[in-house]
């Protein structure tokens, strides 16, 4: 055991050596104009197509200015629409609708045995497992080429 | 810009393994330090600054793409991963001469498996600790240490023919 660790220090002192022996790459011609391009583009865009940090102060302020408005709308109408709705005869029979609709649902859900619950349960973790091992043996298949991927 | 331009693509290219991308990822750093070009232009920690947010950038950008794949490297790594054969001893490296050697060296790295390479890169041009790597890697400490053994044995036929010369 010690003589493996003993190898594996002496192997990355080695390593280690040798790879800040390496220089450094060369960096692609094209980079400095790539870099100066894209600078050139983002200054030419319009203000409103920049970052919020870049717009003027005035738009910002218009920005929040009319958020908090919208904010304020929406809270309001939400209100005004809760506060209507009691009153209108869509709203009652839509309730009634939906209070047939759950007990109808609880009283099939108490009609059906507790078994089938519980084998509906163990179909679907078998089911599961089997879409995980479906999906670990395509990755395993696919490996080799997608580990060269980012 | 010239003066940093290597080292900035060289910290990319050697975590990613892929010059396209670690040119967008340095064009990604120039771009961020012209931003900051107030606080950059006459500090002497901007190569500093332009290393550490090009590791950044390049670890956030393997993250991005291989978060949906780690569960399954995970699983797979146990026993499909073994340690590389041990190397030929005819092997004609040490008749190439040190530039080529390191050529073959950088590009050994490159075509390392992601896991691998990510880790021993931080471990020896980054200088960080296993459990560093682990914490930024979001891996296993077990891991770490095994992709960074595997990347050793890997590259070990090439220091050997360094060192027949």
């Amino acid at each position: 055991m010690n003589q493996t660790d003993d190898a594996d220090q002496e192997l990355a002192r080695r390593l280690d050596r040798a790879l800040h022996e390496l220089p450094l790459r060369h960096a692609p011609p094209t980079l400095e104009s790539r870099v100066f391009g894209e600078l050139a583009r983002r200054v030419a865009l319009p203000w409103w197509r920049q970052s919020f940090a870049c717009w003027p102060g005035y738009a910002r302020t218009l920005f929040f200015a009319i958020c908090v408005a919208l904010n304020g709308m929406v809270f309001a109408g939400g209100a005004w629409i809760v506060a209507g709705a009691g009153s209108m005869p869509a709203w009652h029979q839509a309730s009634a609708v939906a209070a047939a609709a759950a007990a109808l649902s609880g009283s099939m859900v108490r009609a059906i045995p507790p078994a089938w619950f519980y084998e509906g349960a163990a179909v679907a973790a078998v089911l599961y497992a089997l879409l995980f091992a479906l999906g670990a043996t395509a990755y395993r298949t696919l490996w080799v080429d997608l580990r060269e991927l980012p | 810009m010239r003066a940093y331009q290597d080292m900035v693509f060289t910290t990319a290219a050697r975590l990613l393994g892929n010059d396209a991308q670690a040119e967008d990822i340095a064009q990604e750093v120039f771009l961020r330090a012209y931003a900051h070009f107030g606080q950059l232009r006459n500090s002497p920690t901007s190569g500093g600054w332009l290393k550490t947010v090009a590791t950044n950038l390049a670890l956030n950008h393997l993250q991005r793409y291989r978060r949906r794949w780690r569960l399954f490297s995970e699983i797979s790594s146990g026993d499909d991963a073994r340690d590389p054969e041990p190397p030929a001893q005819d092997s004609p490296l040490a008749e190439l001469g040190a530039q080529q050697q390191q050529a073959l060296l950088e590009d050994a790295i490159r075509t390392l498996p992601a896991d691998q390479r990510t880790a021993l890169v931080l471990y020896h041009f980054e200088e960080l600790t296993y459990q560093e790597i682990s914490g930024r890697l979001g891996a296993s400490l077990a891991k770490i240490k095994t992709d960074i053994r595997r990347a050793r044995m890997a590259l070990l036929p090439l220091l050997q023919s360094r060192i027949e010369r």
